[in-house]
Protein backbone atom coordinates (compact mmCIF):
# COMPACT_ATOMS: atom_id res chain seq x y z
CA UNK A 1 0.00 0.00 0.00
CA UNK A 2 1.51 3.43 -1.13
CA UNK A 3 0.09 6.39 1.61
CA UNK A 4 1.10 10.21 1.33
CA UNK A 5 1.31 12.89 3.64
CA UNK A 6 -1.69 15.57 3.18
CA UNK A 7 0.85 18.44 2.88
CA UNK A 8 3.17 16.41 0.67
CA UNK A 9 -0.38 15.15 -1.32
CA UNK A 10 -0.84 19.06 -1.26
CA UNK A 11 2.42 20.01 -3.73
CA UNK A 12 1.85 17.58 -5.31
CA UNK A 13 -1.10 18.50 -6.63
CA UNK A 14 -0.18 22.26 -6.77
CA UNK A 15 2.61 20.87 -9.49
CA UNK A 16 0.27 18.93 -11.45
CA UNK A 17 -2.15 21.80 -11.87
CA UNK A 18 1.13 23.38 -13.23
CA UNK A 19 1.86 20.95 -15.46
CA UNK A 20 4.88 19.52 -14.18
CA UNK A 21 5.20 16.32 -16.07
CA UNK A 22 7.53 15.14 -13.32
CA UNK A 23 4.39 15.05 -10.99
CA UNK A 24 2.50 13.54 -13.27
CA UNK A 25 4.86 10.84 -13.85
CA UNK A 26 5.04 10.22 -9.85
CA UNK A 27 1.30 10.35 -9.84
CA UNK A 28 1.74 6.97 -12.26
CA UNK A 29 4.05 5.46 -10.61
CA UNK A 30 2.01 5.62 -7.27
CA UNK A 31 -1.53 4.47 -8.65
CA UNK A 32 -1.58 3.44 -11.57
CA UNK A 33 -1.39 -0.52 -10.56
CA UNK A 34 -4.07 0.31 -8.41
CA UNK A 35 -6.35 1.74 -11.17
CA UNK A 36 -5.56 -0.99 -13.11
CA UNK A 37 -6.95 -3.46 -10.94
CA UNK A 38 -9.94 -1.54 -10.54
CA UNK A 39 -10.58 -0.98 -14.19
CA UNK A 40 -10.01 -4.67 -14.37
CA UNK A 41 -12.64 -5.85 -11.57
CA UNK A 42 -14.96 -3.36 -13.18
CA UNK A 43 -14.60 -3.84 -16.98
CA UNK A 44 -12.43 -7.30 -17.29
CA UNK A 45 -8.93 -7.40 -18.52
CA UNK A 46 -9.53 -6.84 -22.23
CA UNK A 47 -10.64 -3.16 -21.70
CA UNK A 48 -8.87 -2.20 -18.79
CA UNK A 49 -5.68 -0.62 -20.19
CA UNK A 50 -7.48 1.43 -22.54
CA UNK A 51 -9.71 2.30 -19.36
CA UNK A 52 -6.78 3.47 -17.43
CA UNK A 53 -5.05 5.66 -20.44
CA UNK A 54 -8.22 6.91 -20.73
CA UNK A 55 -8.44 7.66 -17.43
CA UNK A 56 -5.03 9.58 -16.60
CA UNK A 57 -6.01 11.60 -19.96
CA UNK A 58 -9.09 12.98 -18.05
CA UNK A 59 -7.03 13.57 -14.93
CA UNK A 60 -4.32 15.53 -16.82
CA UNK A 61 -7.43 17.31 -18.42
CA UNK A 62 -9.65 18.26 -15.36
CA UNK A 63 -6.72 18.08 -12.58
CA UNK A 64 -7.14 22.03 -12.59
CA UNK A 65 -10.95 21.55 -11.76
CA UNK A 66 -9.77 18.88 -8.64
CA UNK A 67 -11.92 20.90 -5.68
CA UNK A 68 -9.55 18.38 -3.25
CA UNK A 69 -12.85 17.06 -1.30
CA UNK A 70 -11.38 13.89 -0.98
CA UNK A 71 -7.49 12.82 -1.38
CA UNK A 72 -6.37 12.90 -4.66
CA UNK A 73 -6.06 8.93 -4.60
CA UNK A 74 -10.33 8.59 -3.81
CA UNK A 75 -10.64 11.10 -7.15
CA UNK A 76 -8.39 8.73 -9.41
CA UNK A 77 -10.14 5.74 -8.09
CA UNK A 78 -13.87 7.63 -8.81
CA UNK A 79 -12.55 8.83 -12.46
CA UNK A 80 -11.08 5.06 -13.30
CA UNK A 81 -14.26 3.63 -11.86
CA UNK A 82 -16.64 6.09 -13.73
CA UNK A 83 -14.55 5.33 -17.13
CA UNK A 84 -14.79 1.45 -16.64
CA UNK A 85 -18.77 1.37 -16.01
CA UNK A 86 -19.48 4.18 -18.80
CA UNK A 87 -17.23 1.40 -21.12
CA UNK A 88 -19.23 -1.22 -19.93
CA UNK A 89 -22.55 0.52 -20.68
CA UNK A 90 -20.57 1.29 -24.36
CA UNK A 91 -20.41 -2.72 -24.96
CA UNK A 92 -23.65 -2.86 -23.62
CA UNK A 93 -22.62 -5.83 -21.03
CA UNK A 94 -23.97 -5.62 -17.62
CA UNK A 95 -23.96 -2.22 -15.84
CA UNK A 96 -24.98 -2.78 -12.12
CA UNK A 97 -21.61 -3.91 -9.92
CA UNK A 98 -24.39 -6.32 -7.54
CA UNK A 99 -25.25 -7.88 -11.07
CA UNK A 100 -21.60 -9.33 -11.58
CA UNK A 101 -21.60 -10.84 -8.24
CA UNK A 102 -22.44 -14.07 -7.02
CA UNK A 103 -22.04 -16.13 -3.73
CA UNK A 104 -19.40 -18.60 -4.31
CA UNK A 105 -20.29 -22.60 -4.10
CA UNK A 106 -19.71 -24.22 -0.97
CA UNK A 107 -19.00 -20.89 0.93
CA UNK A 108 -18.47 -21.30 4.63
CA UNK A 109 -21.99 -19.44 4.41
CA UNK A 110 -23.46 -22.83 2.48
CA UNK A 111 -26.61 -23.83 4.80
CA UNK A 112 -24.99 -27.55 4.13
CA UNK A 113 -22.38 -25.97 6.81
CA UNK A 114 -24.51 -25.76 9.39
CA UNK A 115 -27.25 -27.66 11.49
CA UNK A 116 -31.09 -27.33 11.50
CA UNK A 117 -30.52 -24.98 14.84
CA UNK A 118 -27.97 -22.92 12.90
CA UNK A 119 -24.88 -24.60 14.42
CA UNK A 120 -22.09 -25.92 12.94
CA UNK A 121 -22.11 -29.12 11.36
CA UNK A 122 -18.72 -29.92 11.86
CA UNK A 123 -15.32 -28.33 13.53
CA UNK A 124 -13.85 -25.16 12.26
CA UNK A 125 -10.33 -26.58 11.41
CA UNK A 126 -7.62 -25.78 12.94
CA UNK A 127 -4.59 -23.68 11.95
CA UNK A 128 -1.31 -25.10 12.34
CA UNK A 129 -0.29 -21.50 10.87
CA UNK A 130 -1.96 -18.13 12.39
CA UNK A 131 0.89 -15.79 12.37
CA UNK A 132 -0.12 -13.63 9.42
CA UNK A 133 4.01 -12.54 9.14
CA UNK A 134 4.55 -16.31 8.79
CA UNK A 135 1.96 -16.77 6.17
CA UNK A 136 2.72 -14.51 3.99
CA UNK A 137 6.06 -16.36 3.92
CA UNK A 138 4.71 -19.11 2.65
CA UNK A 139 5.11 -18.91 -1.43
CA UNK A 140 2.66 -21.09 -2.25
CA UNK A 141 0.20 -19.75 -0.35
CA UNK A 142 0.78 -16.67 -2.18
CA UNK A 143 0.30 -18.13 -5.42
CA UNK A 144 -3.13 -19.68 -4.03
CA UNK A 145 -4.30 -16.19 -2.76
CA UNK A 146 -3.31 -14.47 -5.80
CA UNK A 147 -5.02 -16.98 -7.67
CA UNK A 148 -8.27 -16.87 -6.15
CA UNK A 149 -8.20 -13.15 -5.67
CA UNK A 150 -7.92 -12.95 -9.98
CA UNK A 151 -10.97 -15.52 -9.93
CA UNK A 152 -12.92 -13.65 -7.74
CA UNK A 153 -16.27 -11.65 -9.22
CA UNK A 154 -15.04 -8.44 -10.11
CA UNK A 155 -17.03 -6.10 -7.55
CA UNK A 156 -16.07 -8.71 -4.56
CA UNK A 157 -12.75 -8.33 -5.76
CA UNK A 158 -12.67 -4.46 -6.28
CA UNK A 159 -14.34 -4.32 -2.69
CA UNK A 160 -12.00 -6.55 -1.30
CA UNK A 161 -8.88 -4.94 -2.97
CA UNK A 162 -9.63 -1.61 -1.39
CA UNK A 163 -10.94 -2.22 1.81
CA UNK A 164 -8.67 -4.81 2.82
CA UNK A 165 -5.22 -4.15 0.90
CA UNK A 166 -5.39 -0.71 -0.01
CA UNK A 167 -7.44 0.54 3.40
CA UNK A 168 -9.79 2.66 2.20
CA UNK A 169 -13.08 3.39 3.92
CA UNK A 170 -16.51 2.48 3.28
CA UNK A 171 -17.51 5.70 2.47
CA UNK A 172 -14.83 6.39 -0.10
CA UNK A 173 -15.41 2.31 -1.31
CA UNK A 174 -19.06 3.16 -1.53
CA UNK A 175 -18.57 6.62 -3.60
CA UNK A 176 -15.92 4.57 -5.88
CA UNK A 177 -18.12 1.23 -6.50
CA UNK A 178 -21.26 3.12 -6.85
CA UNK A 179 -22.65 0.49 -4.28
CA UNK A 180 -24.16 0.52 -1.21
CA UNK A 181 -21.85 0.36 2.42
CA UNK A 182 -24.21 -2.30 2.97
CA UNK A 183 -23.38 -3.92 -0.55
CA UNK A 184 -19.54 -3.09 0.21
CA UNK A 185 -19.85 -4.86 3.75
CA UNK A 186 -20.89 -8.28 1.78
CA UNK A 187 -18.75 -8.17 -0.94
CA UNK A 188 -15.91 -7.61 1.39
CA UNK A 189 -17.14 -10.57 3.83
CA UNK A 190 -17.96 -12.52 0.24
CA UNK A 191 -14.08 -12.04 -0.10
CA UNK A 192 -12.48 -12.91 3.32
CA UNK A 193 -14.39 -16.01 3.48
CA UNK A 194 -13.15 -16.97 -0.08
CA UNK A 195 -9.81 -16.43 0.92
CA UNK A 196 -10.41 -18.37 4.40
CA UNK A 197 -11.12 -21.32 3.03
CA UNK A 198 -7.80 -21.00 0.37
CA UNK A 199 -6.00 -20.51 4.05
CA UNK A 200 -7.98 -23.57 5.48
CA UNK A 201 -6.87 -26.07 2.26
CA UNK A 202 -3.52 -24.98 2.38
CA UNK A 203 -2.99 -25.36 5.90
CA UNK A 204 -4.41 -28.95 5.54
CA UNK A 205 -2.73 -29.74 2.35
CA UNK A 206 0.18 -27.55 1.52
CA UNK A 207 -1.43 -26.35 -1.67
CA UNK A 208 -4.44 -24.17 -3.38
CA UNK B 1 -28.79 -15.89 21.36
CA UNK B 2 -27.15 -15.69 17.98
CA UNK B 3 -26.56 -19.27 15.97
CA UNK B 4 -23.45 -20.10 14.63
CA UNK B 5 -24.24 -19.41 11.06
CA UNK B 6 -25.68 -15.65 12.37
CA UNK B 7 -22.23 -15.07 13.89
CA UNK B 8 -20.51 -16.24 10.81
CA UNK B 9 -22.56 -13.87 8.23
CA UNK B 10 -21.98 -11.13 10.39
CA UNK B 11 -17.97 -11.46 11.09
CA UNK B 12 -16.42 -8.70 9.23
CA UNK B 13 -19.00 -6.46 10.91
CA UNK B 14 -18.23 -7.61 14.22
CA UNK B 15 -14.36 -7.09 13.04
CA UNK B 16 -15.21 -3.99 10.82
CA UNK B 17 -16.88 -2.64 14.60
CA UNK B 18 -20.15 -1.69 12.54
CA UNK B 19 -22.65 -4.25 14.02
CA UNK B 20 -24.85 -2.96 16.70
CA UNK B 21 -24.79 -7.03 18.06
CA UNK B 22 -21.12 -6.45 19.46
CA UNK B 23 -22.38 -7.56 22.97
CA UNK B 24 -24.25 -10.87 21.68
CA UNK B 25 -21.49 -11.69 19.42
CA UNK B 26 -19.30 -11.85 22.35
CA UNK B 27 -21.82 -13.89 24.53
CA UNK B 28 -21.85 -16.16 21.35
CA UNK B 29 -18.09 -16.32 21.36
CA UNK B 30 -17.57 -16.76 25.18
CA UNK B 31 -19.74 -20.48 24.85
CA UNK B 32 -18.49 -21.40 20.97
CA UNK B 33 -15.16 -22.35 20.63
CA UNK B 34 -15.80 -23.03 16.75
CA UNK B 35 -17.23 -19.57 16.50
CA UNK B 36 -13.92 -18.27 18.54
CA UNK B 37 -11.85 -20.04 15.69
CA UNK B 38 -13.73 -18.58 12.68
CA UNK B 39 -13.68 -15.32 14.16
CA UNK B 40 -10.04 -15.79 14.73
CA UNK B 41 -8.94 -17.16 11.24
CA UNK B 42 -11.21 -14.48 9.86
CA UNK B 43 -8.97 -12.05 11.57
CA UNK B 44 -5.74 -13.33 10.40
CA UNK B 45 -6.92 -13.50 6.63
CA UNK B 46 -7.73 -9.34 7.56
CA UNK B 47 -4.11 -8.66 8.76
CA UNK B 48 -2.51 -11.13 5.80
CA UNK B 49 -4.13 -8.69 3.39
CA UNK B 50 -3.34 -5.42 4.74
CA UNK B 51 -0.03 -6.62 4.34
CA UNK B 52 -0.51 -8.07 0.47
CA UNK B 53 0.70 -6.04 -2.73
CA UNK B 54 -0.63 -6.35 -5.50
CA UNK B 55 0.81 -7.34 -8.95
CA UNK B 56 2.60 -4.15 -10.40
CA UNK B 57 1.83 -3.37 -14.22
CA UNK B 58 4.61 -4.37 -16.25
CA UNK B 59 4.58 -1.40 -18.36
CA UNK B 60 7.39 1.38 -17.01
CA UNK B 61 5.86 4.40 -16.38
CA UNK B 62 7.96 6.24 -19.43
CA UNK B 63 5.84 4.07 -21.58
CA UNK B 64 2.43 4.77 -19.67
CA UNK B 65 3.31 8.61 -19.72
CA UNK B 66 4.23 8.72 -23.25
CA UNK B 67 0.67 6.69 -24.33
CA UNK B 68 -1.52 9.34 -22.13
CA UNK B 69 0.88 11.76 -23.97
CA UNK B 70 -0.24 10.15 -26.95
CA UNK B 71 -3.51 10.58 -26.44
CA UNK B 72 -3.65 13.67 -25.28
CA UNK B 73 -2.31 15.01 -28.57
CA UNK B 74 -5.02 12.94 -30.89
CA UNK B 75 -7.75 14.18 -28.56
CA UNK B 76 -6.85 18.04 -28.95
CA UNK B 77 -6.44 16.90 -32.55
CA UNK B 78 -10.21 15.44 -33.05
CA UNK B 79 -11.28 18.53 -30.85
Amino acid sequence: MTTTTSTDESELIAQLIHGDDQAFRHVIALYHSLMLNIARAIAGDIFADDIVQEAWVSVYKNIANFERRSSLKTWLLTIVSNQAKARLRKESRQVSLEQLDGEATGSYLDGANFKADGHWQQSIPQWNIESPDALLEEQQLQHCINRTLNLLPPAQKAAFILRDIEQQSFEDICSILAVSAANVRVLVHRARLTLMQVIDRYQETGSC
Amino acid sequence: MLSCKQVATIASDYLDKSTPLKWQIRLHLLMCANCRRFVRHMKITRELSKQMVLNKTADDVDTIWNKVQQRIKQDSQSD
